[in-house]
């Protein structure tokens, strides 16, 4: 990795030039700090996720095993994580389902107030949300919501349609207008060029758009405790019911298990992930 | 989620000119349902808090905001404080970071500082607790270097600071994308010039990258510092349940434990309040 | 099919992109409608596509009036600016969508596909059909939109600046194939261009627009030769625009509120001095410089205030010239 450097410019005096001794040893250091900083804490979840036993001031676990580990697959822990995954999967499709149109319409400018709406999406985002759901509970409970599946996705949806909305309303505006407009022109119907050029063109975006409600759902927390504790449980429910009672072993696994889907989309998308994307997820 | 928002939201309003009438409805009815969940999910909420937080026993009253300023106003500027010392933290090493990064292009840095834009809000409560914890993580670490005594009172977890490092810690990711963009959008010859002048790194960080940047710059902070001042799922994580507390942790004790909805209303609002300082911001920037 | 547009008019705002648009274009031909950007020839097409709605007037195709009709029903295929290919389709789906729109036999898709790549040439690059538009080259995409567009045998091709995007190399063989293609199917195509010399050698018509109105129509030859208004004649390569009038000489003085319209090419340069020229429109200059263009010279000469250029295919010394330009190839505006 060099400086970025236009060409013609001078090499940097002062020895701080990419092929320096002392600039190697800068970025080693910056690289080491900043995987103490950063993989530092989610280690030490590693550890208690594996630690049987484990007195101060050990810096290891006097005895590791996977003990906790076998909680997966069994149990509660395991009802919260099929529960969670399917409150995420039925989330991700009603928000594909009731996005595409407004975004479309957004994207195209064919919505009355489309600025207005999708700041509308935006504002169980940008503001405090805990209050709002609080609020959201004691209607949900007199409506017979409280505490069921149906009542957790909708909350889900609440939070995780402007991540599908405005994702989409991008991907839709980058597609061309021309490009529809030659369908039309010969002879396609406005559906039909929807459904045979538009979204087709527009998938890799709904693909990420449809990843990032999917996560959301997935971690989602606070609207899940309120609307859905203590009958419908998600792993992030469960995993703050499990810390309460000092199980911090249970607690590290379900944290670990929860970070899975994340990392692996990180890893695995890292250089398809336009910032934007990326940057939706500093709400989660 | 900012990043988008400028692109989303121009954009002229011209008559609609190649659907049939019939598919143009049915259009509008197909976009109807995500509308209606938003409102029902959260636009009524937030108005049933508005007027719950002037309520008790069914009679308009003060009686929930008295409350809140008997028993929380020192949360208010505790929740205040913690987020500054948060943002401060943030941005005392993201600027620095980012600025760093754009000079010096590193693919291991960037991809470690995306790490927490993935780690959701609970986990990085629990991580931190165990972390920061009395006897946590860190400290047997540092106490296996040496650095610090088997018996030390050191304790992030439970304080302010802690706090503080696990919202930074958080953000940062979100802070330094943000910034990362902005700074390479300033043009690499007015860092040629700077360097002409003989200005080193710091220089060229502070003379040119930040004011050039200082629309993202505070368009970032604001967005934090939103976010951190109605955080609850990481305070929640971390707090033991004496001393100070965070305003939501206080709105949840209020509205899970005593059920008492019109105080937790109150304390809502005043964070709606808060955050409406910010979000005035945030809109102006984003409007324009 | 002729088309034919009555008193078009379209607003967008305070703007007037049609001002009363009436024109017929003729059947069979290829007709350019040339003008600067923003003076309504692609409005005027996009309603003739259906694409815009206009706010008044009348659009006939033949004798139809077409005016309300939806777009899909207009018959009028059009090739776009950016190509607009469909990227996820190859060229053979590139062209069968249409053709399936239009009920085409299934057994006649492919040899219609065939024909349409013949037509345009690309029925040559082997292997042609099964490739997706990123893989063509810039002209071979020009020439996918164009076989897309004559598929389906419209009554009607309307081409939106086609060759903007190509090299100025490819551009004149693609314009002399677009020119080609329209005599051999006898289509009516309407050719929306910014190109003056573009639109004068592809067409049967020209239609230079102003600010949404028409300014002049007629043959690329008799628009060239006597324009109507110092608009034309300027959009239409006229170089020399001075605000000057023409003495009973014919020796060329300042004038307020006239302009008088020349040619560099059309000029002749003499020694300066002697009595002036018959039947011809001449000024007394200095030459200040002159530089080299390829096939000749352009001379610059200062008359009076102004700085007149002519064409000239060998060197003269600086110093005062005479000018000379026939009296038919000036054009005087009051």
């Amino acid at each position: 990795m060099e400086g970025r450097r236009a060409p013609g410019s001078k090499p940097q005096a002062r020895g701080r030039g990419p092929r320096g001794l002392g600039a190697i040893i800068g970025r080693t250091a910056l690289v080491a700090i900043l995987l103490a900083v950063i993989v530092g804490p989610l280690l030490g979840l590693v550890l208690w996720s594996v630690a049987e036993r484990w007195y101060w001031p050990a810096v290891f676990p006097q005895q590791i095993g996977t003990k906790y580990w076998a909680r997966i697959t069994q149990g509660d822990l395991l009802g919260a994580l099929t529960r969670g995954v399917s409150i995420a999967l039925v989330t991700t499709a009603a928000a594909l389902v009731t996005s595409v149109p407004i975004a479309y319409g957004a994207a195209r400018a064919r919505l009355p107030l489309g600025p207005v709406v999708l700041m509308l999406f935006l504002l169980p985002q940008a503001f405090p949300q805990l209050p709002v759901f609080a609020s959201a509970a004691v209607l949900f409970y007199r409506w017979n919501l409280a505490g069921t599946f149906l009542g957790v996705v909708l909350i889900h949806l609440v939070g995780g349609l402007v991540y599908s909305v405005w994702t989409m309303t991008a991907v839709f505006r980058a597609i061309g207008e021309e490009i529809e407009e030659a369908a039309i022109n010969l002879g396609a119907s406005f559906t039909r060029t929807f459904f045979r050029i538009t979204l087709p063109l527009a998938l890799p975006g709904v693909v990420a758009s449809s990843i990032l409600v999917f996560i959301y759902s997935l971690d989602e927390f606070t609207g899940t405790l309120l609307v859905g504790a203590p009958y419908v449980t998600t792993l992030p429910v469960y995993m703050y019911t499990a810390s309460l009672g000092y199980e911090l072993q249970i607690a590290s696994v379900t944290a670990l298990v929860l970070m899975i889907p994340g990392v692996v989309l990180l890893v695995a998308m890292e250089r398809f992930l336009r910032a934007e994307y990326l940057a939706f997820f500093g709400r989660l | 989620m900012k990043a988008l928002s400028a692109g989303a939201l121009g954009g002229r309003v011209r008559p609609v000119e190649r659907a049939r009438p019939l598919e143009q409805a049915l259009w509008w009815l197909a976009a109807l349902p995500a509308i209606a969940v938003i409102l029902i999910g959260f636009g009524f909420p937030l108005l049933q808090s508005l007027t719950a937080s002037f309520m008790r026993d069914g009679n308009w009253t003060l009686a929930n905001y008295e409350l809140v300023y008997r028993l929380y106003r020192q949360d208010v500027f505790y929740t205040v404080g913690v987020a500054a010392a948060g943002l401060l933290l943030t941005f005392g090493i993201g600027i620095p970071l980012s600025g760093h990064l754009r000079l010096r292009h590193s693919h291991v840095a960037e991809f470690l500082l995306k790490v927490p834009l993935f780690v959701p809000f609970v986990v990085v409560g629990h991580a931190m607790r165990v972390f920061l914890a009395p006897r946590g993580t860190l400290l047997s670490t540092l106490h296996a270097l040496g650095l610090v005594p088997a018996d030390t009172t050191l304790a992030f977890s439970e304080g302010w600071m802690g706090l503080a490092i696990a919202l930074a810690w958080k953000h940062l990711a979100l802070v330094v994308l943000l910034l990362m963009g902005a700074f390479r959008g300033v043009d690499e010859s007015y860092l040629e010039a700077a360097r002409g002048f003989g200005a080193g790194p710091i220089r060229q960080i502070w003379a040119v990258l930040v004011p050039m940047a200082a629309p993202s710059i505070g368009l970032a902070a604001v967005l934090s510092l939103t976010s951190m001042l109605a955080s609850f799922s990481i305070p929640l994580m971390m707090s033991r349940g004496s001393g100070p507390q965070m305003l939501m942790i206080d709105l949840y004790h209020r509205y899970g434990q005593h059920g008492d909805f019109g105080t937790a209303s109150a304390i809502g609002v005043v964070s709606y309040l808060l955050a409406a300082g910010a979000a005035y911001y945030y809109l102006r920037s984003v409007a324009k | 099919m002729e088309v034919r547009v009555e008193n078009l008019v379209k607003r967008y705002g305070q703007v007037r992109a049609l001002d009363g648009v009436t024109q017929a274009f003729p059947s069979g031909a290829l007709t350019a409608v040339v003008g600067p950007s923003g003076c309504g020839k692609t409005t005027l097409l996009r309603s003739l596509a259906g694409f815009v709605t206009p706010d008044a007037g009348r659009i006939l195709m033949g004798d139809r009036d077409v005016t309300g009709v939806m777009p899909q029903a207009r018959d009028a295929a059009m090739v776009f600016q950016s190509y607009a290919l469909w990227p996820h389709m190859t060229v053979f789906e590139n062209i069968a969508f249409a053709l399936r729109l239009r009920k085409v036999p299934r057994g006649d898709v492919a040899g219609r596909v065939g024909e349409a790549l013949e037509l345009v040439e690309l029925d040559r690059v082997p292997g042609v059909e099964r490739r997706r538009p990123r893989e063509l080259s810039g002209g071979q995409q020009q020439r996918v939109a164009l076989a897309r567009a004559v598929a389906v045998r419209p009554k009607v091709l309307l081409l939106d600046e086609p060759l903007s995007n190509l090299d100025a190399k490819i551009r004149h063989r693609v314009r002399v194939e677009i020119r080609a293609l329209q005599r051999r199917t006898g289509i009516t195509a309407i050719y929306v261009t910014h190109d003056q010399e573009e639109a004068m050698s592809i067409a049967d018509m020209v239609v230079v627009m102003d600010s949404g109105r028409v300014a002049q129509a007629g043959r690329p030859e008799e628009v060239y030769a006597s324009p109507r208004d110092a608009f034309v004649a300027e959009f239409l390569g006229a170089t020399n625009v001075l605000s000057a009038g023409i003495d009973p000489s014919g020796r060329i003085v300042p004038a307020e509120g006239s302009r008088l319209i020349f040619r560099a090419e059309d000029i002749e340069m003499l020694p300066s001095g002697g009595p002036p020229p018959e039947g011809a429109v001449w000024a007394d200059g200095e030459l200040v410089d002159m530089l080299f263009l390829g096939a000749g010279y352009r001379a610059y000469v200062q008359v009076g205030g102004e700085v007149v250029m002519a064409d000239r295919r060998t060197l003269l010394p600086r110093g005062p010239v005479r000018l000379v330009v026939p009296r038919e190839k000036t054009y005087l505006f009051g």
